[in-house]
């Protein structure tokens, strides 16, 4: 498939296709389709006709990564089924899974509970996936978690100081994700302390080290940082800023006409890094960009109160959306040095200004040269030609009046947020799905009650119309997702965990006391754990620590102990362990919560505590 | 209306071009005025709830706040937006101003000239006729604004056709005496209740809105659901006990269901709360409906239906309906041509079967 789709791109570059025919223009959608069609016979599906129906047995083509919003987790889910196939807990309590009971994740959540995952994006190589890491932001406790592909489980989060509201995340896409960036969309004293003068307030634009989930430095800001992306070469980081009055009202949000996408040159951060130009706070390297006197921040002015930044796949624009105001901003990345280097003016990287709707919010890709903004207050799906734009721009108003670029708009229902197209985030958007992640379902399925579902709807983004196809209710409430392709993600996710990269692993069941501390240790084979029974005193501090042996994939084994509140599962050769106060004397029954055997209601142990 | 003289007096004491001023909030603009403002006279007198107009002593025309005939509209934000509307002796409009609003497409979305753009179309229009959206009236300047537009629409055609039956600028209809509903249950068929009138239909193609799709835009049918005999053959018994008078405080209930590529429904009461395509009028009294009188309504129980691709069952909210009169159905289709929103409107006529009637 990877071949088909280099061998596609080659041949719109040879036609002038592939986004460099913009001083050419005159690049109509059919042609580009006409072009592509080929490509989509190639793939075995048929232009606007694909099927999403996923038989029993079938499997899907793309992993979904979805945001969870305030539920605090991350969900996986099957493209085209729109089947959820599992929801990752990060920075929330799941008590089926164990997270936030077992000492691994408490270490980790260190007693907070509530968290508000917004962005999930892929770690890269070489401009598309690689498969090792997802990223998401927490904008209520302000933390960023790392999840590891291989076991699709949250490996590290990271508490990011000196920011409030990290909304935006985005990673390093070439030539290989080893930073990733976040916005703090809130503006707050850096240190924090009780201000209540707003002009004290700053926005922060945080850099991570991917590898070791440490910060790497922050860049201070006058105006709010909310979205995020990044470019395809590595030399830059993007932000828009809804709030560069500085404002902590809505009137005063809004005050201004115009508003900023504000660019990071990663050369110039490095440099200042390197020539000490920082202050320490809270531990951290703080660079000072503002009032615009650093050097390292373009500030490009867009249309009032802008929302989503989005990269085109050719890595050429840099597309705001217009939000309050009904266009979107196509920033030209090539004329960006130029700007840094003060030989055109910030303004001029804008090489047009779309029409699109009524509070257009995130643009998304097909990779054939279109983007497709989602729209609000208009409650659509816009899909739009980027060379066209450019040109009706260069035509001038009467041109740019009849919206020549526009080629087709979607009723979605109802009111939508964010918009992703499958692999539109990398070189290798294919134009094949786009989901259209909406914020009311209303009516759109049976009632329950007044607290209902989102609704999702997916989208057949491989013909010339969007067709919608597919209604899915979800719990509230995603923000964001990614759609990667199976032949990336497929490979690297294992079935079972490796037993020894946790230490305390156990092969061989035991007790052993030390004083009023005692270390259980059980092993887990269906359908027995490794002690028929255990003998604790009252006061006892007891850390249970149990591994699963069963090699056999999917055989997990829960362990559960009667009034003490105590749940987890261990996956296979899991280990993961509990520490509590044996302060209840009786006979309490500790058994195995995750069905595993013909004989499971039989795998149970006493613990009798006197 | 007595603000309305004072505000005019201390203007006109004052500094007379304060009234092209306002006060503005984020959230709330609120513009002053005064008569002059939509009715060109030199003398105003005040009458229950409106003003006359004199000019060298000869009555002209008249002037009213819609807020005091048409208050129950009430826009995207939720609140009635007070308007300005000065009627000349011949039923003509000679002025509509728009004194308060707090519509947000106006605020941050698009620009308030526009809305201004907008109003001015009424100028100079027939109150006794029809005052359509998509036909006499077109969205052009504020076509992302529907549900606004369509609630401003409301406000200045029942405000002024109101203003019309008390003056007497147009004469009521009185002969239609009232009757009252059968309580009784009729086994009718779908087709049995469409050739007597109890279901209408408006069926427009899409060749006819100019589209190059196939087929209908929309094959939209409609009721009333009060009378038993029509309400249980198309909810079934238990549909009905809910639809029904009883069950609403004694309002009555529409049923509407639509096949084709175009939806009745639409997004507008999504956020906004309001259905902004569909609407009924009855001795020049516009009723819309809100979130709150729907419910969806997937599929018909009367033999012979067959499927619907949508539907919605209505409650009418108000003492001023009354379901043995005749009324008219609008639909404000709502379509696109390439990226252009067009609108045009359809109407269709509904009297209450002899059959259903005391």
């Amino acid at each position: 498939m990877s071949e088909n789709k280099t061998d596609r791109r080659n041949f719109l570059k040879i036609l002038g296709i592939g986004g460099a025919a913009v001083a050419a223009g005159y690049v109509m959608p059919k042609d580009i389709l006409t072009s592509k069609s080929k490509g989509i016979a190639e793939a075995g599906t048929s232009e606007g006709k694909q099927s999403h129906e996923v038989l029993p047995g079938q499997l899907d083509d793309y992993y979904g990564f979805w945001s969870g919003g305030q539920s605090g987790e991350v969900r996986v889910l099957g493209i085209p089924s729109m089947r959820q196939i599992k929801s990752i807990p990060v920075f929330n309590m799941d008590v089926a899974s164990g997270w936030g009971i077992t000492n691994e994740s408490k270490a980790l959540l260190k007693g907070r509970f509530c968290g508000d995952t917004h962005h999930v994006h892929g770690s890269y190589t070489d401009r598309t996936y690689d498969g090792k890491y997802l990223f998401v932001n927490d904008k209520l406790n302000n933390r960023v978690a790392r999840i590891r592909i291989d076991y699709l489980e949250t490996d590290k989060i990271l508490d990011v100081p000196n920011i409030q509201g990290i909304h935006g995340l985005f990673t390093q896409r070439f030539p290989k994700t080893e930073w990733v960036v976040c916005n703090g969309e809130f503006q707050v004293p850096v240190p924090n302390r009780a201000a209540a003068d707003q002009k004290d307030y700053y926005g922060i634009h945080t850099i991570i080290d991917a590898e070791k989930m440490e910060i790497v430095c922050q860049v201070m800001m006058d105006g709010n940082l909310d979205l995020a992306a990044t470019d395809y070469n590595g030399k830059y980081s993007f932000a828009t800023s809804y709030n560069t009055e500085k404002g902590v009202t809505i009137s005063e949000m809004l005050a201004a006409d115009y508003d900023a996408l504000y660019v990071f040159n990663w050369d110039r951060i490095k440099k200042a890094l390197n020539d000490k130009h920082y202050k320490v706070i809270e531990g951290i390297k703080v660079i000072d960009a503002t009032k615009g006197k650093s050097g390292i921040v373009l500030e490009i002015p867009v249309a009032k109160n802008p929302h989503g930044v989005n990269v085109s796949p050719d890595g050429k624009y840099a597309i705001c959306s217009g939000k309050v105001s009904p266009t979107c901003t196509v920033v030209e990345i090539a004329r960006l040095d130029d700007a840094f280097n003060g030989k055109i003016k910030p303004k001029d990287c804008v090489v047009a200004n779309p029409f699109i709707g009524l509070g257009p919010l995130h643009t998304t890709f097909d990779g054939r040269g279109n983007a497709i903004t989602s729209v609000f207050i208009d409650s659509t799906n816009v899909k739009w030609n980027i060379a066209k734009a450019i040109e009706a721009e260069k035509l001038g108003e009467e041109a740019k009046k009849k919206n020549p670029h526009i080629v087709d708009v979607l009723d979605v229902n109802y009111q939508v947020g964010h918009i992703e197209a499958t692999m539109a985030e990398t070189k290798e958007a294919d134009g094949r799905w786009l989901v259209s992640l909406n914020k009311f379902s209303k009516d759109r399925f049976l009632n329950v009650g007044p607290l209902k579902n989102e609704c999702e709807q997916l989208v057949d983004l491989s013909g010339e119309k969007l067709r919608l196809v597919h209604d899915s209710a979800t719990y509230i409430e995603p923000h964001d997702c990614i759609m990667v392709k199976k032949s990336i993600i497929e490979p690297k996710v294992k079935d079972r965990f490796n037993m020894f990269e946790n230490p305390l692993a156990v092969t061989e069941s035991g007790v052993v006391r030390k004083g009023k501390k005692v270390t259980v240790k059980l092993t887990a084979n269906a359908p027995v754990f490794g002690l028929q029974k255990v003998d604790l005193k009252k006061g006892d501090e007891v850390t249970v620590i149990v591994t699963n042996n069963d090699e056999i994939a999917d055989l997990a084994h829960g362990f559960a102990l009667s009034n003490y509140n105590i749940n987890f599962v261990v996956a296979p050769f899991q280990t993961k362990s509990v520490t509590f106060k044996a302060d209840k004397p009786g006979v309490y029954w500790a058994y195995c919560t995750n069905f595993c055997h013909a004989l499971h209601l039989e795998m149970r142990m006493r613990f009798i505590i006197t | 209306m007595k603000k309305i003289i004072i505000l005019f007096l201390i203007i006109a004491i004052l500094v007379p071009s304060i009234a092209i001023s306002g006060s503005y909030s984020m959230f709330e603009h609120r513009y002053e005025y005064k008569p002059n403002d939509v009715l060109n006279a030199d003398n105003f007198k005040e009458k229950t709830k409106y003003l006359e107009g004199y000019k060298n002593g000869k009555l002209v025309g008249f002037v009213i706040l819609s807020k005091d005939w048409a208050s129950k509209h009430v826009g995207y934000s939720g609140k009635h937006m007070e308007t300005l509307i000065g009627i000349d002796t011949s039923g003509k409009i000679t002025g509509v101003k728009i004194l308060f609003h707090s519509e947000p497409i106006m605020l941050i979305g698009l620009d308030e000239k526009r809305y201004n753009a907008f109003i001015n179309q009424y100028i100079g229009r027939d109150v006794a006729k029809n005052l359509s959206i998509g036909k006499e009236i077109t969205m052009d300047a504020i076509t992302g604004a529907t549900v606004t537009a369509v609630v401003q629409n409301a406000i200045i055609s029942e405000s002024s056709k109101r203003l019309a039956y008390v003056t007497g600028l147009i004469k009521t209809d009185k002969a239609a005496n009232k009757r009252t509903i059968k309580d009784e249950s009729i086994a009718l068929t779908w087709d049995e209740l469409k050739s007597i009138g109890a279901v209408k239909n408006i069926k427009v193609t899409n060749k006819e809105l100019g589209l190059t799709d196939e087929g209908n835009f929309v094959d939209l049918n409609f009721g009333l659901l009060t009378p038993r005999g029509i309400g249980e053959n198309i909810v079934g018994k238990e549909g009905y006990i809910e639809a029904s008078p009883q069950k609403n405080d004694g309002y009555s209930a529409i049923f509407i269901t639509s096949n084709g590529s175009g939806t009745f429904k639409g997004s507008g009461y999504v956020r906004g709360g309001i259905f902004d395509r569909i609407s009924l009028e009855q001795n020049g009294v516009v009723f819309q409906f809100t979130d709150r009188d729907y419910k969806i309504l997937s599929d018909i129980k009367a033999v012979g239906a067959g499927k619907i691709k949508e539907g919605g069952v209505f409650i009418i909210r108000s003492k001023d309906f009354d379901p043995t009169l005749p009324f008219k159905f609008k639909l404000t289709a709502t379509y696109r041509q390439g990226s252009v929103k067009k609108f045009e409107s359809f109407f269709a006529d509904y009297m209450l079967p002899d059959k259903f009637l005391k």
